[in-house]
Order: C-alpha cells, then sequence, then structure tokens
C-alpha cells in the first residue's frame, strides 16, 4: 500500500486529503449526535475519521508524498509530521471525551464538532503556503478552542478562563495581522516563498522590524511564552481536563508550526541579506527561550494544584522548544520537532492521568494524589513514568528529546561546523531548568508513592482512559529507546523546511 | 590467572545485565501471598549474576566478550549498545555481582514488602552493572541515571525516620551533578565528532580526542569532574552522603557505599584521565587538595559522630578522598592503587554498613553512647565489628593494608617530585585520626562497662544469613588482604598504559 490509494480518491485534492476527512466528519457531528442520542456513537465516529485520516497521512509521509494544492496548502515532509501530531493529539482527546466528566452532556455532537474542526485549522497552518492561510487556520483553531473551553458549564472557573482566553486570544489575533500586513506592505505577496524571494533584495526597514516584533508577541501568546504567558495556567485550570491536554499539546504547537514556517523560510531566504537582521532576531528568540523556561519550572514549584503545575511545566517547555528559532538549524528544528512530539506524550500523558482521577471524584491538589499507588497502581505508575520523562530522566522519551534538543545549541547536526559557542549559555540554562523541574514533579511522585493515604480503596478508572493511557506510556518508552522511529521523519521534515 | 576458563558464555555481558533485570520483574511479580518467595527469586537471580561476574575473572582474553550494536542512528547522531570489560572494570563488575547478592543474604529477613526490597536491589544491579561496562557515552549516562531511581525509592520505602529528607536530597543533588557531567559529555562528543557524525561510543570519541586544545581540556576536564566527584563524593558537596546512608536500609547503604561511590573515581578515571590529559595535569593540584580536604575532614568528622551508621558513613568520605589523592599522582601505581583502594574499599564498607546496620536492628539503637560492654553479650557482632574496624584502618594482612600502603607511596614519590614533601604528613595525620575514632568507637560500644540506657532484655546476636554474608565479605577482605596480586593483577597494565598516556610513568 502507498500513497497512490490517497492519489487516485482525491485527486487534485490529495495533498488536502486528511483535513477532508476530519472536516466532513466535524460537520456530520451533531447530525450524528441528534439521530442516535448516543455519546458512543459520536465518539465512534470521531475517531473512525481520525483513524482514518491518520492512516492516509502516514501511507503519505512513508512514501515520501509531496504535492500542493494551488499554490496555497502544501504538503510535504514537514506537513506530513505536524498533521500526524495534531491527529495523535486529536485522537487521545476524543477518545477520553467521552467518559470524562468534565465534558459536556448536553451539546456532545458540538463538543466534537469543535474539536475536529480545531483539529482541522491545525491541519491547515501544518501545510499553509501562504501567510492568509497560516492566519485563517490559527483562528480555526482558537474559536474553536474559545468554544471548547467555555463548554464546561456550570463552573465558574471555565467561564473565566473563556473569557480571559477570548480576550487575550484577541489581542493576539490583532498583533499577528498587524505584523502580517506589515510583512504583506513591505513585500506584497502572501506567499512565503515570495516573501522570503522579495525580502534577499531588499534592505532592513523599520516597517519590516515592527512586522518582526508583532508576530513574535502575536505567537508568543499562543505558543505562552513569557511574557505573553499569563493567561495558560487559568485557561489549563478552567477548561476541562481532555481540552485542556488538547490546548496544552496541540493548539500551543500550532503557534510553533506557524513561526517555523514564516521565520525559518525566511531566515534561510533572507539570512545572506540585511533585511532580516538575522543576529538580532535570534538572540531576542534566545532570551525569551531562557526567561520562559526558566520562569515556568520555578513557578511550578510552588504550585499546589496539579492542572496550575502542569501548565507551568508546558510554559517551560515551550521555552525549551524557544531553542529551535535561537539557533536555527536544522538539526534544532529536527529536534524541536521531536521534542514536541514526545511532549504530547509525556504532558498529555499526566493531562490524560488528572483528567482520569477527576472523572472517579479525586481532586486536583498534589496532596489528593496521596497514597495513589495503592489505589491505583497503574495509573501511579504511568504518572511517575510521565513526570520522570518531563524531567528527562533516561532512558524514556523526554531523556531523548532533550538530549537532541539542548545539544542542538552547540551541535549543527553533522554538517561540518564542529562545536558551536555561540549558544552553549543556553544549553546550561536548558540543562540547569531541567534539574529544577525535577524538583516540582517529585512532590507529586512522592504523594503517589510514597506517602500513605486515608484509604486504600481501589479505583476504577474508565476504560478510554486506560486505554490512552496506555498508548502514552508505550510511546514514552518506546521513543526513549528507539527515537528514530520519529527522529528520521523529523530529520526529513527540516530539511524540507530548510529546502524552500 | 592461575585458572583459565575452558569454555565461552556467549552474551556473557549482556546477560550481566539482562539477568537483573529480569529478577527485578519476577521479584517484583512475587506480591501477595507469595511474597515471602521473593528473596528466593532475588537471591537465585543475583546468584547467577554473581556466579558469572566471578567466572568473568578467570577469563583469558576479556576482548572476545566485546559487544557492540548499533541503536539509534538519526540526525547526524550516533549511539550504540557497546558493552566491554577491561582492567579498569572487570573488578567493579566483580564487587558488584558479590555485593549485591550478599545484601540480598544479609536482608533475608525483610518482612516489609520484600518483592518490593528486592527488585529494588536487583533494578539497582543493572544500572550499576551497566555503568562499569558500558562502552558508549549514551549508554553509560542512562545507566549511570538508571542506579539513581531505585536508590531514591530505597530510600524513601524502607529508610529511617527522615527518609523522605534523605531521599529527595540524594536525589536531586546527584541529578544535578550528573547533569553537568551530560554537559560535559555533549562537549567531548560534539567536539571529538569535529563536524562530522557525532558518535557516542567511547572509541570514536577518544580516536576525535587528538583534536581538543588544552584549553578545552582544562574546562571539559572541570565540567565532568564535577559531575563524578559528587558521586565519590568530594567536600564540600558531600553533604547528601551521610543523610542517604543514615536514613538507608542496611542493604542501600552497602551497594551505596561499595559500588555506587566508585562510579565518581571510576568515571573520573576512565572519561576525564583517559580522554582529557592535558585537562588532567593543569587540575592535578587541585585534584590533591580536595583529596586531602576529604581526607582529613571525613576522619575529623568521624570522631564527633554518634550514630555509627553516620561514622562510618564519614569514613567512606575520608576512603574515597584517598581515591583521589592517589588518582591525583597520575602515576602508573597511584592509579594501580587507586583502583585497588576502591576495590578494598568495597569489601570494608559494606562489613562496615552491615556491622552498623545489625547492631540498630539487634540492639535497638546505633547510638555510641548509649552503647557499651555489648560485646560479652553479641559476641559475634561484636567480633565482625572488630573485624571490620580493623580492615578499614589498615591492619597488615587485610585487604586495606595494601591499598593504603600503595597509595602513600605513590603519594610519596607525588610529594618528593613537586618538593613537598611535608604533604605526605596530611595521609598521616589521617591514618592516626583514622586508627583513633575506630578504636575509640569500639571500646565505647562494645568494651568496657556494660550499658544500663538500654533494654537488654530485646538484643540478640546476628542471624544465620547475617552471619554468612558478613562471613564471606570478611573471607574476601583476607584472602585478598594476603594475597593482594590476585586483584592487583588485572589492573597493572591498564594502569601502566593510562600512565604512559598521561605522560607520567
Amino acid at each position: 500500500m502507498d500513497s497512490s490509494i490517497v492519489t487516485s480518491l482525491y485527486g487534485e485534492f490529495a495533498p488536502l486529503a486528511p483535513m477532508i476527512i476530519l472536516m466532513i466528519a466535524a460537520l456530520l457531528m451533531p447530525a450524528v449526535y441528534y439521530a442516535t442520542k448516543l455519546r458512543d456513537a459520536v465518539t465512534l465516529v470521531a475517531v473512525a475519521a481520525i483513524a482514518l485520516s491518520m492512516f492516509f497521512n502516514i501511507l503519505m509521509m512513508i512514501d515520501g508524498y509531496q504535492g500542493d494544492y494551488v499554490g496555497v496548502f502544501v504538503y510535504d515532509a514537514f506537513a506530513g509530521v505536524m498533521i500526524l501530531l495534531f491527529q495523535i493529539v486529536a485522537l487521545l482527546t476524543a477518545m477520553v471525551s467521552l467518559s470524562s466528566s468534565e465534558t459536556t452532556r448536553a451539546h456532545y455532537g458540538a463538543f466534537n464538532s469543535l474539536l475536529l474542526a480545531a483539529t482541522v485549522g491545525m491541519m491547515f497552518v501544518a501545510t499553509a503556503n501562504d501567510l492568509i492561510t497560516i492566519f485563517l487556520g490559527v483562528e480555526l483553531v482558537s474559536i474553536s478552542s474559545y468554544a471548547l473551553v467555555a463548554m464546561k458549564r456550570k463552573d465558574p472557573r471555565a467561564a473565566e478562563a473563556a473569557v480571559k482566553y477570548v480576550i487575550i486570544g484577541g489581542l493576539s489575533t490583532a498583533l499577528t495581522v498587524y505584523g502580517l500586513s506589515m510583512l504583506y506592505g513591505v513585500t506584497g505577496t502572501t506567499n512565503i516563498p515570495e516573501i522570503a524571494a522579495a525580502l534577499s533584495t531588499q534592505d532592513f526597514s523599520w516597517a519590516f522590524g515592527i512586522a518582526l516584533i508583532t508576530m513574535i508577541a502575536g505567537y508568543g501568546f499562543k505558543i505562552a511564552a513569557v511574557p505573553f504567558h499569563m493567561w495558560a495556567p487559568d485557561v489549563y485550570e478552567g477548561a476541562a481536563t481532555p481540552v485542556s491536554m488538547f490546548l496544552g499539546t496541540g493548539s500551543k504547537k500550532v503557534g510553533f508550526v506557524a513561526l517555523f514556517k514564516i521565520f525559518i523560510v525566511i531566515f534561510v531566504a533572507a539570512s545572506t541579506t540585511a533585511a532580516f537582521a538575522t543576529e538580532e532576531v535570534q538572540y531576542i528568540f534566545a532570551i525569551i527561550a531562557a526567561i520562559t523556561m526558566t520562569l515556568g519550572n520555578v513557578v511550578a514549584i510552588s504550585q499546589n494544584n496539579i492542572k496550575r503545575m502542569l501548565a507551568y511545566s508546558s510554559i517551560a517547555q515551550a521555552g525549551y522548544i524557544l531553542i529551535v528559532m535561537a539557533v536555527m538549524s536544522e538539526y534544532a528544528l529536527a529536534s524541536g520537532m521531536f521534542h514536541m512530539f514526545t511532549h504530547v506524550f509525556m504532558k498529555g500523558g499526566a493531562f490524560l492521568v488528572v483528567g482520569a482521577l477527576i472523572s472517579v471524584g479525586i481532586g486536583e491538589k498534589i496532596s489528593d494524589y496521596r497514597g495513589l499507588a495503592k489505589r491505583a497502581p497503574f495509573i501511579a505508575f504511568a504518572m511517575l513514568l510521565f513526570l520522570f520523562a518531563l524531567a528527562g530522566i533516561p532512558p524514556l522519551a523526554g531523556f531523548t528529546s532533550k538530549l537532541f534538543l539542548f545539544s542542538s545549541a552547540i551541535y549543527d547536526g553533522g554538517l561540518g561546523g564542529g562545536v558551536m559557542t555561540q549558544w552553549i549559555w543556553l544549553a546550561f540554562i536548558a540543562v540547569l531548568n531541567s534539574a529544577i523541574s525535577l524538583f516540582y514533579y517529585t512532590r507529586v511522585v512522592k504523594a503517589m508513592l510514597i506517602e500513605k493515604g486515608e484509604t486504600t480503596e481501589r479505583i476504577k478508572v474508565p476504560k478510554t482512559f486506560t486505554a490512552a493511557i496506555s498508548i502514552c506510556v508505550v510511546f514514552v518508552i518506546l521513543l526513549g529507546i528507539y527515537p528514530q522511529l520519529i527522529m528520521d521523519f523529523c530529520a526529513d521534515a527540516a530539511s524540507a523546511l530548510f529546502g524552500i | 590467572m592461575f585458572f583459565d576458563l575452558p569454555f565461552e558464555i556467549p552474551y556473557l555481558l549482556t546477560l550481566l545485565l539482562v539477568l537483573p533485570l529480569v529478577g527485578a520483574v519476577a521479584t517484583l511479580a512475587m506480591g501477595g501471598e507469595r511474597q515471602k518467595y521473593a528473596k528466593y527469586v532475588a537471591g537465585a537471580f543475583s546468584g547467577i549474576t554473581m556466579v558469572l561476574s566471578i567466572m568473568l575473572l578467570f577469563v583469558p582474553d576479556l576482548a572476545v566478550y566485546n559487544e557492540s550494536y548499533p541503536w539509534i542512528e538519526t540526525a547526524g547522531i550516533r549511539m550504540s549498545y557497546i558493552l566491554t570489560v577491561d582492567g579498569l572494570s572487570i573488578l567493579m563488575v566483580f564487587l558488584t555481582g558479590i555485593l549485591v547478592f550478599l545484601s540480598t543474604v544479609f536482608s533475608a529477613r525483610e518482612h516489609d514488602r520484600p518483592h518490593y526490597f528486592f527488585a529494588l536491589i536487583l533494578a539497582m544491579e543493572v544500572g550499576l552493572m551497566g555503568v562499569y561496562m558500558a562502552a558508549d557515552y549514551f549508554l553509560f549516562y542512562v545507566m549511570w541515571e538508571v542506579t539513581l531511581i531505585p536508590m531514591y525509592f530505597m530510600i524513601s520505602w524502607f529508610g529511617g525516620p527522615r527518609r523522605h529528607y534523605a531521599a529527595i536530597k540524594f536525589f536531586i543533588y546527584t541529578h544535578v551533578a550528573s547533569l553537568v557531567m551530560l554537559i560535559g559529555i555533549f562537549a567531548i562528543v560534539f567536539g571529538a565528532a569535529g563536524g562530522g557524525i557525532a558518535d557516542f561510543s567511547f572509541e570514536a570519541v577518544l580516536a576525535g580526542s587528538a583534536a581538543f586544545s588544552s584549553t578545552f581540556q582544562t574546562l571539559v576536564f572541570g565540567l565532568l569532574f564535577f559531575g563524578f566527584a559528587v558521586k565519590m563524593p568530594i567536600v564540600p558537596f558531600h553533604t547528601w552522603l551521610p543523610d542517604a546512608h543514615t536514613e538507608a536500609p542496611t542493604a542501600g547503604s552497602v551497594l551505596l557505599a561499595g559500588v555506587m561511590l566508585k562510579m565518581g573515581s571510576y568515571g573520573i578515571i576512565r572519561v576525564c584521565l583517559e580522554l582529557l590529559p592535558e585537562g588532567a595535569q593543569a587540575w592535578q593540584t587541585t585534584m590533591v587538595f580536595i583529596g586531602i580536604l576529604a581526607m582529613i575532614y571525613g576522619a575529623y568528622a568521624c570522631i564527633a559522630q554518634k550514630d555509627l551508621k553516620k561514622m562510618v558513613a564519614f569514613s567512606s568520605i575520608s576512603h574515597m578522598g584517598m581515591v583521589m589523592i592517589s588518582m591525583a599522582c597520575l602515576s602508573d601505581i597511584g592509579i594501580q592503587f587507586a583502583v585497588f583502594q576502591m576495590f578494598a574499599h568495597g569489601l570494608i564498607s559494606a562489613v562496615l554498613f552491615m556491622v552498623a546496620g545489625a547492631t540498630g536492628h539487634n540492639i535497638g539503637t546505633r547510638e555510641i553512647p548509649l552503647l557499651g560492654g555489648l560485646a560479652g553479650k553479641v559476641p559475634v557482632l561484636a567480633a565482625f565489628m572488630m573485624f571490620g574496624f580493623l580492615a578499614s584502618l589498615g591492619l597488615p594482612g587485610l585487604v586495606g593494608f595494601w591499598a593504603e600502603f600503595g597509595i602513600i607511596f605513590s603519594f610519596y614519590e607525588y610529594t618528593i617530585s613537586i618538593d613537598m614533601i611535608w604533604l605526605i604528613a596530611f595521609c598521616l595525620i589521617s591514618l592516626l585520626l583514622t586508627a583513633g575514632y575506630y578504636l575509640w568507637a569500639m571500646q565505647r560500644s562494645m568494651f568496657g562497662r556494660l550499658t544500663e540506657k538500654i533494654d537488654l532484655s530485646h538484643i540478640h546476636d546476628l542471624s544465620r544469613p547475617e552471619v554468612i554474608a558478613l562471613g564471606a565479605t570478611c573471607a574476601l577482605i583476607a584472602l585478598f588482604g594476603l594475597w593482594p596480586d590476585l586483584a592487583l593483577g588485572f589492573i597493572k597494565e591498564y594502569a601502566s598504559s593510562l600512565a604512559l598516556s598521561l605522560g607520567v610513568v
């Protein structure tokens, strides 16, 4: 089997194939719900659609399929890898939403519809080759997510989170649009390769500088980089846990994809001229990265609510991934993408554990987790793996991906440059942060495995949660000892993006 | 060796890793009703591992057993699964095999969740064996960290009253040190790659190390040295050790002092000295100073300790300081006896911690001021304590004597070569202090008037498994004391070739 199935089925729309399936499913969701009134049926259709879309995408990835639709959407190795990531996130979220006690009962069709629509938006951005498409994709994700957050009704925290998210999101959108329009003004086109070509013949202008700054700020909100991070802990805490997971592991990556697409493509084309102010932009990102990871980790130490702690640790992880934007090398991009993948399983897994436990009536405080090992051994063991992976303990996935990512600050991936000294300080800060992070992760480990709880009554976690958590456990171990499973694709993806 | 193994065992080194791993899983499965059989499962697996590690000593050509398979090859990075055993690591592998089995035997009476307890011991053995056999920096680092997690749980599940604090302190302290070491590893691996594919194997890095400038060597030596030395430990980064030891259960302390501290000095020799000779020259004086500090401070602190186990912990710091000064000589004899002292201290500290642990268990307290005159009540324990103390202070005829003799000899040579012969006085002061605190502790706890401060009706002498474990370790101490060449024979060739590459003979 190869990608010829996809091309024969979809013809000229083949590059959009994974998206089309999900779009149709998204539109069908409410109908399925009103026809059957069965939540199981809705989830089944959603999961089936995502699985089919994932199947097509994997065929296309393995085949090395490349194609574009009217020059606006481009499916290449980069798009394939990122689409796979978004599909995994959507799959996990759809699975667990079924049995989570936090997701809405009334509008379950709409919930799934929004979830799939947001996923389509993410894929839009991954394939986008045009500023307008990126913008539309990001907006599709954002608007669907506002609704997803607000859908946990009857909880004032969710309402507060949703309002905060909308306002901050609006601000971010405004900044981004401003930046994108300045960029259009400077170059006269919205097509990214053409922008790159146009810039390589220009000198640096203030209009372009403002465009860069506003775009960094706009997407900085999306990825929750310091100082644009304030919304993240409130939103993650307020939203239903499956939605928090979706936002933390999926929607955040959209911002990164947009940053990669816009900045790296321009960077590669324009690095030889003065137009891009290469060094300055790299330093801006390096400083943001250092501050983001440090603040995220330090503030996480004092959190007693696990969802907030995970939110701050997500901020720290964004800081790690921003190393890519500072180093701007092919190897760094591949490592960053790989880290995003492992992050889905580690952080996603941790959120799933929290969601599963909320569903059986255990609170969100770290102290609520006391004695968990006796009550739910598998869940406690899984959480131990996720947290140790996040802290970067070998041989788990988080260690391997951090090793690649941090080493990318000093190693160019075998291109002949030898040891780079420019970003050694960034690698140092990242490694030190890893040490800090161990401190707050072990607090949870200690509560779960070492401290005694008030009761030793067994907990029965819903089956879909167990299944989703098992998937994460398998990949947290597998990607730790066999990273080339995904890393090879990431390396191809990075060279595709740098090759434009 | 006087006797050559007449047959080959396929995949011997992998077996040394896999057996404890399988054993750990099998022991863990012995929960519930079957948990009283957990010790037999653990004993069987660690026993077979020990037999294999002993057989390794009789292998005529160790190179036959090298194993190398590609593992991770992606995006300009190559990591491999390479296991080797050479003159430096063979004694450590042997020590690990022996001590893991003996500490399993010693803990045979453990009845609180024994399946977890023994599984943790076996899991630790995987990491320890891995560290000593790995010949790839990625594998080495993974194994290095693998040793941490079982120890963390060992202390926090089975430790004393302050176990939470001690466990987290141990974990964070040594993890931070390993991260610093990881940066050092990045530097040597990517530096050696010189722009090509970054190969993490020892061999490739050694081949590429010719290009290291002396500034680079000095800087990176510092990073790696810090990472390793915290594990040894060095003053002032030693404070995790007394806490961890005091709170850890006896088997944990035995492995911590016996084998885990040696990971630090092993790393310094294996990585820092082998790879960065110019860095070693630049850091030599500092190493000597750090070694003297640890040696004197450790011994001095021992005098003040009231807890028998804490005293033994500080004496470990002092003895590891001797390893430090010995390897800091960068000479043939220095390295040879540094490794020999690692081996000797591994055996002796095992006896000391078993004795200290048994005192706590069988008498009810380890506080020296509360003890007294107990030799009549617990004669076997007192005899082993005496033997352990005498071995540790370097009684001729026991293994510690040769180690200390060799170290002082090599250090004497070094002080002459730098024209500061008075430095040798520190060694003598440390020896005197050592003899002093041991004899004083012995006198206060076992001899003299029978104490009235503790309830004497419940105390009992050593149980049979404890006697077996202690007896076997003491027998080894005597064997290698009477016949040191049995161990030195392995190290000689390695030490002289390393000294040659360091430029000092």
